[in-house]
């Protein structure tokens, strides 16, 4: 490529001499003969100088090319020893998000949200149950890492949540000592995010990265309302499984949840009294499919039944399945789960499901939404039984005025077992920094 | 008259002296057509890439060689023939692309978002500097200090590259 242009410039220098020696002396005659002799010339001149090129380039092969592109001697590369090059380019890109090698990032949001609830909803994230609609923050999230060792490094999450009042908690959702050996095994060590199913670790707390408003109720945090163990201190480890196109990728999780969640229908938390749990998922992301993730994880714990007695225990076994595709401007999300509650002893089992699918195309800087989801527990367990049947859709758009800013326009529509039908709008505001 | 006939000769040879390097050269760029070409360090033993392989690791999910040293990820600025190729390769626009790398990290599975270079210069130091490095760069601009990698054992002037726009 580089031989072409030479003899592009070649040619081009030629006919700019051969142009300047005809207009200077002026000998230059104007017959169609010679104009014919003078292209020719040039003809002849560009096949030799393509002949010469094709000869040089057969001498050249394709590894001797790319060894030459190698061809880096010591004298060639840079005098400075590898670790200051690396420093000096550190400092060259620094990112306004570094500080002292501590790197951070922010996520906030502001929101509005309108029910026509007549009984008390549940009361989270700074929504007020009870009224026609308010403004409130949700999660100001604030996000730290930083690098130990090449394969050591330190991560954390901290919210500052909305309660009742505009009060104000500060929660450490995430805080990690984490170990990548290599791709088939990272550890991690600390508060994690559970990974039950797809949602819970791909959105973690900031609302900027969600397309929609809120989370899917299953998958709200404990909390705020949802369903799952969604946080837990232990030990999470992951990788890849060698499995060629297939993508496979495992996760292991052992810790401890104690898992409190608020009524939605405004009476007391419910303390679950979480034992050790443990959680195990595959997935896959096939090569030929980029952007799907398919993939399934299995739960359990022990949790204690307080209605009956602190000694009243039940096995606590979550199941997911979940199909994600996300790529050419596409998310598509779907996920099931069974939540089965079975108390030892030969007591009842309950068996309590929900899904959520979500689809979403980008328009330029519009990304229409559309979620249906449903819950469906039983009114007979200790756990849950707030919830019922609750099902519905909810639809809206999101607007990316910039790189950091978005806003998004939610209606929901939820049918309630034993309720009047609730229908929402929610507004937010939402941007990272 | 004469002086008219003789003036628009040496208008014509001027033209033509003009336009027939240009036509050389515009062949010449239409067969290359701007390839993007895989590059890392020379210190990197790798010499070829699965085409899934190149997606994984520019999608962050392949974050080691089999050496065990740490993939560095180095981008072009928006706009240019290298980060189209890159988006292409991913799959995706520019504001997913950005979103997905603050989701990516925020996730825990980056360090950091890839770095973005302004020229190829810097590129090559980046090349230099880190070990586990690698870019896109237009073929035609490769420099001494960057190792071409094959993609599906083809090279940026194979007419079967994977790459190639």
């Amino acid at each position: 490529m580089r031989a072409s242009r030479l003899i592009a410039i070649s040619v081009f220098l030629n006919c700019v001499a051969l142009a300047q020696d005809m207009a200077s002396t002026g000998t230059v005659s104007s017959t169609p003969s010679d104009q014919r002799e003078t292209i020719r010339q040039l003809v002849q001149q560009i096949q030799q100088l393509q002949a010469r090129v094709t000869a040089l380039e057969s001498k050249q092969g394709p590894a001797e090319k790319s060894a030459a592109a190698v061809s880096a001697t010591p004298s060639e590369e840079s005098a400075l020893p590898a670790s200051t090059q690396e420093a000096t380019l550190a400092t060259t890109f620094k990112d306004d998000h570094d500080v002292r090698g501590i790197r951070w990032r922010g996520f906030g949001e502001v929101n509005y949200k309108v029910l026509d609830q007549r009984e008390p909803e549940l009361e989270s994230l700074g929504f007020v149950p009870g009224s026609a609609g308010n403004f409130y923050t949700g999660d100001f999230d604030l996000f730290l890492t930083s690098k130990i060792t090449d394969k050591t490094s330190v991560l954390a999450e901290i919210v500052i949540g909305e309660g009742d009042g505009q009060r104000f908690d500060v929660e450490l959702a995430r805080a990690l000592l984490k170990y990548d050996y290599n791709d088939h095994l990272r550890m991690s060590f600390g508060r994690y995010h559970t990974g039950i199913g797809f949602y819970n670790t791909a959105f973690h707390s900031g609302r900027w990265l969600q397309t929609m408003v809120d989370r899917p109720l299953v998958m709200e945090f404990a909390a705020d309302g949802g369903l799952l163990p969604t946080q837990a201190i232990g030990l999470s480890v992951t990788g890849q499984i060698p499995s060629g196109t297939l993508g496979l990728n495992y996760l292991a999780e052992y810790g401890s949840s104690d898992t409190i969640r608020p009524d939605p229908n405004g009476n007391d938390d419910v303390d679950e009294n979480n034992g050790n749990h443990f959680n195990v998922g595959l997935f896959l992301r096939p090569e030929s499919v980029p952007g799907l993730q398919i993939g399934g994880s299995f739960y359990h714990d022990k949790i204690s039944d307080f209605l009956k007695g602190p000694a009243v225990r039940l096995g606590q076994t979550i199941a997911n399945a979940h199909v994600v595709y996300q790529g050419h401007g596409i998310e598509f999300l779907n996920e099931a789960f069974l939540i089965r509650n079975a108390y030892e002893g030969g007591g009842p089992t309950f068996n309590m499901p929900a899904f959520y699918t979500q689809f979403s195309r980008r328009f330029g800087k519009f990304r229409p939404f559309f979620r249906y989801q449903y819950t469906n527990t039983n009114s007979n367990s200790s756990y849950h039984d707030d919830i019922l049947l609750r099902h519905g859709p909810s639809f809206g758009a999101r607007y990316d005025w910039n790189e950091s800013v978005a806003f998004k326009t939610q209606f929901d529509h939820t049918i309630r077992k034993t309720r009047p039908d609730l229908n929402g709008l929610q507004l937010q505001l939402s941007f990272a920094f | 008259m004469k002086q008219m006939n003789r003036l628009s000769t040496h208008f014509a040879h001027g033209l033509l002296a003009l336009c027939l390097p240009l036509l050389v050269q515009s062949n010449s760029l239409a067969a290359a057509a701007h390839v993007p070409a895989v590059v890392v360090s020379p210190k990197n033993p790798a010499t070829n890439l699965s085409l899934g392989d190149l997606r994984k690791i520019f999608s962050g999910d392949k974050r080691t060689w089999p050496d065990g040293t740490r993939v560095k990820l180095f981008t072009r600025a928006p706009r240019t023939i290298e980060f189209a190729a890159l988006l292409k390769l991913l799959g995706k626009s520019e504001a997913d692309y950005k979103q997905y790398w603050t989701s990516k990290v925020y996730q825990g599975e980056a360090e950091s978002e890839p770095m973005v270079l302004p020229s190829e210069g810097m590129q090559r130091e980046a090349l230099a500097a880190y070990p586990g490095a690698i870019s896109l760069v237009d073929a035609d601009t490769i420099k001494p200090g960057m190792k071409v990698l094959k993609i599906d054992g083809k090279l940026p002037e194979d007419d079967a590259y994977p790459l190639r726009p």
